[in-house]
């Protein structure tokens, strides 16, 4: 156990992450909408110690009440169109959706007509889009920043 | 029937023409695929579940999607088709006290979409209903009626973390139709990109067995290493998961003298680490202690749930599709089985390792040299119909095609998470519940090439 913490610890002082400049939050709820499971696996290193998104604020929680923005993969199966609703219709206002990659962006290779009811934005409206197959660990998390970033109006007062 | 009396096993079924038509691929003892059609008569064929109950998936599929009856499975449920009511999915349990705990689609986490309803009393699992298909996107009827060379990037889009297994299935398949065979270069190629999925994706579940128990430590320290894995994977062909390097007849994958030898060292290195933080994980009690005798499918189980993969080998059936590869340079591969082959968490989480260790080794060997692009070649056969059949990093994946001339009729894809959802069930059986993310983790099967 010894050994695994200290080489977390060297990996961390090699990788020598930039701290953030300011204090920001942001509670993320992952919904798979019908995805490759690309976007999942990225999503998922996200929080490894190569990128660290929790040093940022930012977190995936277990449920839609706890959330801040959605984070939509794939794009929407007749069979997900119902479960995807529930989940944003059971998040406190204001609420925000980000469509994760390129299917949910509806720019993908998609599936039979019948099975797919389309892009995330033709079922919610899309406030972030987050482009790529699969976006990289880097690119979500700079994205979901931006994010955060552009949604405060009010200066952070000191910590 | 008599194909199951002379030690052939199961590996698909599938209808097709409308439903006209049924075929079920059967592998001998050898390794080696043979079809068998049946045509139905008044919208009918007989079951084969009684024999092989690795069929029962395939049935069901079958019918919601063709409407195809198979007389004598009964009751036959639905897989693909959600409309119909709770008691027509679920299988009845009774007695003293049991309860239903409905899970998902949507999980608590970072997780793919698909439901469970667990049959529990207490926390005492006795019976869980997995209901999947949430994500079917129709794929293979998407890929139907495109050129062979074409619908592989719909086929390939079935799952991200079985991107170069699916492909090359499919690829073989293709090429066994077409009357092609990968020369060696070739066949090097995708074993290269084949071994490189499993290292990354072995990585990926030790991590997740590690979140599975709650060891922080252990879960980051895999991570980090599979992020590794996935960055040598973008520098050798340009994608982490390796996307677009498999096409039909041909590969365009090039690594000069220095990019293999980079390779190398980094695959070394990070077998290295790897090994290191087994290690520890082999020393940490409270780790170890959550992991034997949980979520066991035995030799028998592996046998008559039709398991594939890791999850066969962990119980000691030495099954492995390498073992038998054709067009792929897997030569003198012997499959490889943990000493403790209990088939529980336990064993199919040291069952990684050793498959970890051994796909570096074989990826050592296969880089000693460069890799230049290369073609498959004209062997004389062909037909309309062609098979391929592949060892994902979660078990024997299976595609068959049908063609006329240059055009897709008809796909059959069918994974190694296909093959071992059932198992996941099974071995949830007599657990408590807050062990089940555990079990499913020490699958972790893909959804998203189960619901295609």
């Amino acid at each position: 156990m010894l050994t695994l913490l200290r080489d977390l610890r060297r990996l961390r002082r090699d990788l020598a992450l930039p701290r953030p400049d300011q204090g920001r939050s942001l509670a993320i709820r992952h919904v798979d909408a019908g995805s490759c499971n690309g976007c999942e696996h990225e999503l998922t290193l996200a929080s490894s110690p190569y990128y660290d998104l929790q040093r940022f604020g930012l977190g995936v929680v277990a449920s839609p009440r706890h959330a801040d923005v959605l984070l939509v993969t794939g794009p929407v199966t007749t069979r997900m169109r119902e479960p995807l609703l529930a989940a944003y219709a059971a998040m406190p206002e204001p609420r925000l959706l980000a469509a994760l990659g390129d299917c949910a962006l509806g720019c993908g290779i998609l599936g039979a007509r019948e099975e797919i009811v389309g892009p995330v934005e033709d079922v919610l409206p899309v406030d972030l889009r987050i482009p790529g197959c699969p976006p990289t660990p880097d690119a979500i998390a700079n994205a979901l920043l931006r994010l955060v970033d552009t949604r405060t109006t009010e200066p952070t007062g000191p910590r | 029937v008599r194909a199951f009396a002379h030690g052939f096993t199961l590996a698909g079924l599938y209808a097709t023409e409308g439903g006209a038509i049924v075929r079920a691929a059967l592998v001998s003892p050898q390794g080696e695929v043979r079809l068998v059609s049946v045509a139905a008569r008044d919208g009918a064929v007989p079951t084969v579940v009684d024999r092989a109950y690795a069929a029962a998936w395939d049935e069901r599929e079958a019918f919601d999607l063709y409407g195809i009856r198979f007389t004598g499975h009964e009751p036959l449920r639905p897989l693909v088709n959600h409309d119909l009511e709770l008691a027509r999915w679920t299988v009845p349990v009774r007695g003293d006290g049991p309860y239903q705990v409905a899970v998902g689609p949507i999980h608590a986490g970072v997780i793919e979409s698909g439901h469970f309803r667990f049959h529990v009393v207490g926390d005492r699992i006795l019976h869980v209903d997995v209901r999947l298909f949430y994500k079917h996107r129709g794929l293979e009827r998407a890929a139907e009626g495109r050129s062979l060379a074409d619908a592989l990037a719909v086929v390939a889009r079935a799952c991200a973390a079985c991107a170069v297994s699916n492909g090359v299935a499919y690829a073989h398949a293709c090429e066994s139709a077409l009357g092609q065979s990968p020369t060696e270069e070739l066949a090097r190629g995708r074993t290269v990109l084949l071994e490189l999925e499993r290292v990354w994706s072995h990585l990926n579940d030790i991590a997740a067995v590690c979140a599975g128990v709650g060891l922080a430590a252990g879960n980051a320290r895999f991570a980090a290493l599979c992020e590794r894995a996935r960055r040598l994977n973008a520098t050798l062909t340009g994608h982490r998961f390796l996307f677009g390097t498999v096409e039909v007849g041909r590969s365009a994958l090039e690594l000069d003298a220095k990019a293999v030898r980079a390779a190398r060292d980094e695959l070394q290195a990070v077998g290295a680490e790897a090994l290191s933080a087994w290690r520890e994980l082999q020393f940490n009690s409270s780790f170890q202690d959550r992991l034997p005798d949980i979520g066991v499918v035995d030799a028998d189980a592996v046998s008559r749930l039709g398991a594939v993969g890791p999850a066969a080998r962990a119980a000691g059936v030495r099954a492995d599709v390498r073992s038998a590869a054709l067009g792929l340079a897997y030569d003198g591969f012997e499959p490889v089985v943990p000493e403790r082959a209990e088939g529980d968490v336990q064993a199919r989480l040291e069952q990684r390792a050793l498959e970890l260790w051994q796909s570096l080794e074989i990826l050592n060997a296969l880089l000693d040299r460069p890799l230049r692009p290369a073609t498959a070649e004209p062997d004389g056969g062909g037909d309309a119909i062609g098979v391929g059949r592949v060892e994902s990093p979660r078990g024997a994946t299976l595609c068959v095609v049908e063609r006329t001339d240059g055009r897709l009729e008809r796909v059959r894809l069918r994974t190694g998470s296909y093959a071992n959802w059932p198992s996941v069930a099974h071995a949830a059986v007599d657990n408590l519940l807050p062990d089940f993310p555990l079990i499913n983790k020490s699958f972790e099967l893909c959804y998203a090439c189960a619901d295609r």
